[in-house]
């Protein structure tokens, strides 16, 4: 019962829909300050390749790769915010895409160290890594009936999920606080934000180098699941798809590009039975969403209906709290 | 002297859009900046305030030379101002919008944020009463959860200018506050602004509604075409012949127009 209901296909899905959670995250960060940025896909890749290519051949711990990784992604992340921070909306989109594509064509053309188009095959996978620790421990993922491969994806995805709830109760708690409250003014009005004594610099980059440490994150979990990455997996088609889940999500609450990026990745999954037509109804749906809604599928309104729909539930009313939507 | 503008110069191109300005205001009193449109009002703020830089001259604030701040910096400093044409941010409530405020006098940043230490919650908690202490002040108690953008004009206002006393400023500017108010919103406004002198606050104060300048300003300075023109209590500015020649002038220019 147990090992069917954890079928390596569906959990491997599952680890799909949490990477591109926080990745969504990544574009839903930056857009939170008012920062349209197509870079996520180019952080994504600079995590990736780095940690990929620490574990490899220098042997270091996965952990430590990832962290590098994201701190490296985080890095250039403020290189590339700081110079940008005139840049306002298709502008910014426009030279945050052209880094990504920087970014793509030096794994293809240092082929010295990133091994070109062919990409990084070997990766140490996270999942094996956790399931030969625990059986130097003396486990046997057996006496749980499982076998190796169903427990190797599920230990990843529960690893993910509570990386995942992690991350949005990070992000939530940021969003209702002082600087949460810096991100929505800038976004809003950035020079009535400054007037009022925000140092939007300072906030801008905040933001911006959250998204990168967000992808670059994202992109080291991704070498180390995939086990193989090459320079095609950080492209532009990469950097639209993330957007997508935000912009198809909403970018207001944070549910949004959560629940864009479950729906986004389950969707072609899902009709995976109609293969030709499956990414034109994909295509189709995300042109009627921007006609009919464009500030995405879930938005502020939607979280409040939500919300009093609990509370009549409940049969309590709330006074006016300290957690309110923006 | 809370403020000193000393030969302020702004030029748009070729455009003189303030000309060799200067002024002085004494602390706790109410000052007016007067003159027909386009005279240069709002880009004195804006220089004031280091949203444009100043071509030429200087401005000292409390002492300091604030050329060149930011304007980030110049609130912080004590300075803190409305919009002629109001910049709320219209997607937050009215509590939010005076909550930002308070930003440059409080300072939890992401980690407390996230992990609530005792200190942002103490921080937190404070900044609320504040916004509410402060809507209460302007008469706006009632609706704290509106969104600002759903608030009625004159309300908007007021709510600015709460949002602004939210950086506890030394010098308040007020960039026409009584505009599009109707008489009795224009008599509360009198009794709100008399009420911030009362604080100890100085006032910068723009505006067209000339009784409203007369009773309340104890000092006025003229701008007419980016000059100064005059400077005075308003009885010395009533009776100046350039003056109303300014103001009629301008009258009859609008005629034609
Ligand atoms: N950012 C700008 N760029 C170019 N010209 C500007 C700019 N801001 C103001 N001006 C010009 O400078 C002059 C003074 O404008 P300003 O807004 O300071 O006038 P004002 O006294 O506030 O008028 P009003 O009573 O209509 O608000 C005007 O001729 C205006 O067109
Ligand atoms: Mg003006």
């Amino acid at each position: 019962m147990l090992a069917e209901l954890f079928n390596p296909y569906y959990l491997q899905i599952g680890c799909f829909i949490l990477i591109n959670i926080i990745l969504a995250l990544s574009v839903y960060v930056p857009l939170s300050t008012g920062q349209l940025s197509l870079a996520s896909a180019g952080f994504m890749g600079l995590g990736a390749y780095t940690s990929a290519l620490l574990t490899i051949h220098f042997d270091l711990p996965i952990l430590v790769g990832i962290i590098a990784g994201t701190l490296i992604a985080g890095l250039i992340g403020i290189l590339i915010g700081l110079p940008t921070l005139r840049l306002q909306g298709v502008y910014l989109a426009i030279v945050t895409l052209g880094f990504g594509e920087v970014i793509r064509v030096v794994f293809i053309n240092w082929e010295s160290l990133t091994n070109g188009s062919v990409g990084i095959s070997g990766i140490p996978h996270i999942g094996r890594e956790i399931l030969k620790t625990l059986k130097g421990f003396g486990f046997n993922p057996q006496s749980m009936g499982l076998q190796n491969n169903q427990f190797i994806f599920l230990s990843i995805f529960v690893l993910l999920l509570i990386i995942a709830i992690f991350l949005v109760w990070f992000f939530r708690r940021q969003h209702y606080s002082r600087v949460g409250r810096a991100y929505a003014a800038i976004k809003l009005d950035e020079k009535a934000a400054e007037s009022m004594g925000i140092n939007i610099t300072y906030y801008k980059v905040l933001a911006f180098t959250q998204g990168a440490l967000l992808a670059g994150f994202a992109g080291s979990i991704y070498a180390h699941v995939l086990a193989y990455i090459s320079p095609a997996d950080f492209s532009y088609h990469r950097a639209v798809d993330i957007l997508v889940f935000t912009v198809f999500g909403g970018s207001e609450v944070i549910w949004g590009p959560v629940f864009g990026a479950i729906f986004l990745t389950f969707l072609p999954e899902v009709l995976r039975f109609i293969s030709e037509y499956r990414y034109m109804i994909y295509g189709l749906m995300i042109i009627i969403l921007m006609a009919v809604r464009p500030q995405g599928l879930i938005d502020v309104n939607i979280i409040n209906w939500i919300k009093s729909k609990k509370r009549s539930k409940r049969g309590v009313t709330h006074g006016s709290g300290s957690e309110k939507s923006m | 002297m809370v403020l000193e503008v000393k030969k302020a110069c702004k030029n748009f191109g070729g455009l003189a859009a303030v000309s060799d300005v200067s002024f002085s205001i004494r602390k706790g009193e109410i000052f007016g900046l007067i003159g027909p449109n386009g005279a240069g009002k709002t880009t004195m703020f804006n220089l004031i305030t280091s949203m444009f830089p100043l071509t030429t001259g200087e401005i000292v604030f409390q002492g300091d030379n604030i050329n060149g701040l930011k304007p980030n910096k110049i609130t912080e400093k004590g300075i803190c101002r409305t919009f002629q044409n109001i910049r709320l941010f219209p997607l937050m409530s009215a509590e939010e919008n005076v909550m930002v405020g308070v930003h440059s006098r409080s300072k939890s940043g992401v980690l407390s944020s996230v992990f609530r230490t005792k200190s942002q919650r103490k921080e937190e908690a404070a900044i609320r009463k504040r916004a509410k202490e402060l809507l209460e002040f302007v008469g706006l108690d009632d609706f704290a959860d509106i969104t600002a953008e759903n608030l009625a004009y004159g309300q908007q206002r007021r709510l600015e200018i709460a949002r602004a006393m939210a950086s506890d400023p030394q010098l308040l500017l007020l960039d026409e506050p009584a505009a599009g108010m109707n008489e009795t919103e224009t008599s509360e406004l009198f009794q709100l602004i008399k009420k911030i002198q009362t604080l100890g606050i100085t006032v910068l104060l723009i505006e067209h509604d000339m009784p409203l300048v007369m009773n309340l300003c104890d000092r006025i300075a003229v701008l007419n075409f980016g000059k100064k023109i005059a400077e005075g209590t308003p009885e010395e500015i009533q009776n100046n012949p350039a003056v109303i020649e300014a103001y009629l002038g301008s009258e009859e220019e609008e005629e034609y127009a």
